[in-house]
């Protein structure tokens, strides 16, 4: 913006100043014309009384009267005015000019003193003397000298005079053709600058306010541009760092919300999962009691469904405390009691009391021969392999063979098990040990209350070990590694 | 020997062996009985014999309870065969998709002893 006023300003101020250079080169144009003049006048009369000096000698030389010498010291003096007034003249034009003149009086006063004077004296003594040719040719030479420079200073002041009026005139013309020029190029400059601020102040603002009625549209993905290097790139940057902001924060709400209403949906799936698997054995309880209290039943019978009543009501107790625990465990409310055992054993009677009765699975087992001795938490870890062990039953209703191993990596005992069920489908991977996240087991009627893997994740993360699992062809396999007793030491 | 053999048999199919004793006590010594634990099992029941009535669970190990229903339903053999499902998944979400299945009747666990028998007897008469 700055730099198109900027131009309009130079454009406008260096015309007007053409014009007055112009102006005073047509000025001293004309004081030299008019000096030119002065000087061809005073030329003219030093001309003249140079010309009357010569008379003057002429009619002494003629005739040595007392007239005639009176005319020759009149003519002889007459002269230094106007030679004087040349030599000013001159001096006004140039340094050339007055060293001609100031060479031309020098000149002059010569003629009279050491030609004039004498030819006078030799007048008085032997006017016949000075009639001869030898001294008439050089007076006449001498004279012509006088005139030709007279006249050189009065040419020079001319040459000068129209040199100036022609440089001026050019002057002028230039000065001209830059006001048409500049009468030309002001209203586009103007329209350029009118267009320029369009440019530069209207769009961009135009497009702050798209942008700002987009964003208050709700659409966050829009961006001003920030290339440019003025206010409006600035108030861009602002722009757009505002913009992204609410963008972030509102996926963030709108993830929050997501993530509220899964946990709430989880937690109605609990509910619901666990009403159902209390109603189960509370059924019984009721159902039986109900019988005993209304109905007159031989002894044998009472005898049975108060030993059911017993059986289920335990089950019942069991279920609840199973389900606290679980709850303390998620929250990480729980200590280890660690013990040195072999994870060997454990993982064998886990698969023995899970898959002991199994007629739909075949085990299969890949244990080491030599111990797995860890330091861990027995219960615990029992309850992590039981966890897994009870999901790979579950989520193979078909059957099929659960292989379960352990085998020493790395410093670590890794135990997996692994099944030919129905696998976990790629969008449930990531949440699989969240806790309450079924997936889609509530909506197949497979039995759980969701806190199985967070709960083993808990415990083995509290051992410095991880869970993991990696997807089969057919299946799924889970896997756990837990630090080796040897490397549990040597931490410590 | 001959009003023995006109007692009503009901098939009862439930992977909980406390439940299926309770449905025996509470209905009582007026009908026979056959266990199924799981669909299979009933299935093969099924084969064998024609029950007056089914006393049915909904959670069952592999094939649904009504799943079983819905198949049932649509065989000629057993499509008369009056169903009473038993559950403890009893919102009114779980009774209406019970029902569609194909399910005369519906009684939630926890129940009502009395509940139960006069469910059953008004269908083996109906």
């Amino acid at each position: 913006m700055i730099l198109v006023s900027a131009l309009g300003a130079a454009a406008i101020g260096a015309t007007l100043a053409l014009f007055f250079v112009a102006n005073a080169r047509l000025r001293s144009a004309n004081s030299a014309s008019a000096r030119s003049a002065t000087v061809s006048a005073a030329a003219f009369d030093v001309r003249a009384s140079v010309v009357a000096i010569d008379v003057a000698l002429q009619q002494v030389v003629e005739e040595y009267s007392a007239t005639n010498l009176a005319q020759w010291r009149h003519a002889s003096r007459s002269w230094e005015q106007p030679a004087a007034a040349l030599e000013r003249a001159a001096a006004a034009s140039n340094d050339q000019q007055e060293r001609r003149a100031h060479a031309l009086r020098d000149e002059i006063r010569s003629y009279i003193d050491d030609y004039g004077e004498p030819v006078v004296g030799i007048a008085k003594v032997s006017p016949s003397a000075v009639r001869t040719s030898d001294a008439n040719t050089e007076g006449t030479l001498r004279l012509d000298q006088i005139v030709t420079d007279t006249d050189a200073v009065a040419r020079n002041a001319a040459v000068i005079a129209a040199d100036r009026s022609a440089a001026a005139s050019r002057l002028a013309d230039q000065a001209t053709i830059a006001g048409i020029v500049a009468l030309v190029l002001t209203p586009v400059l103007l329209i350029l600058l009118g267009l320029w601020l369009a440019r530069v102040v209207a769009d961009p603002l135009r497009e702050t306010v798209a942008a700002a009625s987009a964003v208050a549209a709700g659409s966050f993905d829009v961006r001003l541009n920030e290339r440019r290097r003025d206010e409006f790139g600035e108030l861009a940057q602002v722009f757009n760092a505002m913009t992204e902001s609410l963008a972030v924060s509102r996926s963030e709400l709108i993830e929050r919300a997501d993530s509220l209403e899964r946990s709430e949906r989880h937690k109605s799936e609990l509910i619901s999962m666990v009403s159902h698997e209390v109603r189960t054995p509370l059924a019984s309880v009721l159902g039986f009691t109900r019988l005993l209290l209304e109905r007159n039943l031989p002894e044998s019978d009472r005898q049975r469904y108060l030993e059911i009543i017993d059986a289920e009501a335990t089950r019942l107790a069991a279920l609840v405390s199973d389900f606290l625990d679980a709850r303390l465990i998620e929250e990480g409310r729980f200590s280890l009691r660690r013990e040195p055992f072999d994870l060997r054993s454990l993982v064998l009677e886990q698969a023995e009391v899970t898959l002991g009765h199994d007629e739909s699975h075949d085990l299969e087992l890949e244990l080491p021969e030599r111990p797995l001795q860890i330091d861990g938490d027995r219960a615990r870890l029992a309850q992590v392999v039981g966890n897994v062990l009870s999901n790979a039953v579950k989520y193979s209703p078909e059957g099929g063979t659960i292989t379960v191993g352990a085998a020493e990596d790395h410093g670590h005992a890794r135990v997996w098990i692994a099944d030919e069920g129905t696998g976990i489908p790629p969008e449930h991977r990531g949440q699989l040990f969240q806790p309450f996240y079924r997936g889609d087991a509530a909506a197949a009627g497979i039995p759980g209350t969701g806190l199985g893997l967070a709960v083993s994740r808990r415990i083995v993360e509290a051992h410095d070990g991880r869970i993991g699992f990696d997807p089969l062809d057919r299946g799924t396999r889970f896997w756990f590694d837990l630090p080796l007793e040897a490397a549990a030491a040597g931490r410590l | 020997m001959a009003a023995r053999t006109l007692r009503p048999l009901i098939l009862i199919c439930d992977d909980e062996l406390p439940l299926r004793e309770l449905v025996k006590a509470v209905l009582g010594d007026g009908y026979r009985y056959v266990e199924a634990e799981d669909v299979d099992q009933a299935e093969e029941v099924l084969k064998e014999s024609k029950p007056e009535a089914i006393v049915l669970d909904v959670m069952l190990p592999g094939k649904s309870g009504l799943e079983f229903l819905s198949e049932l339903r649509a065989k000629r053999r057993s499509k008369g065969i009056p169903v009473v499902v038993v559950s403890a998944w009893q919102s009114a979400d779980d009774q209406r998709t019970a029902l569609r299945a194909g399910a005369d009747a519906f009684v939630g666990k926890p129940f009502d002893p009395k509940d139960l028998a006069s469910v059953v007897e008004a269908l083996i008469a109906a």
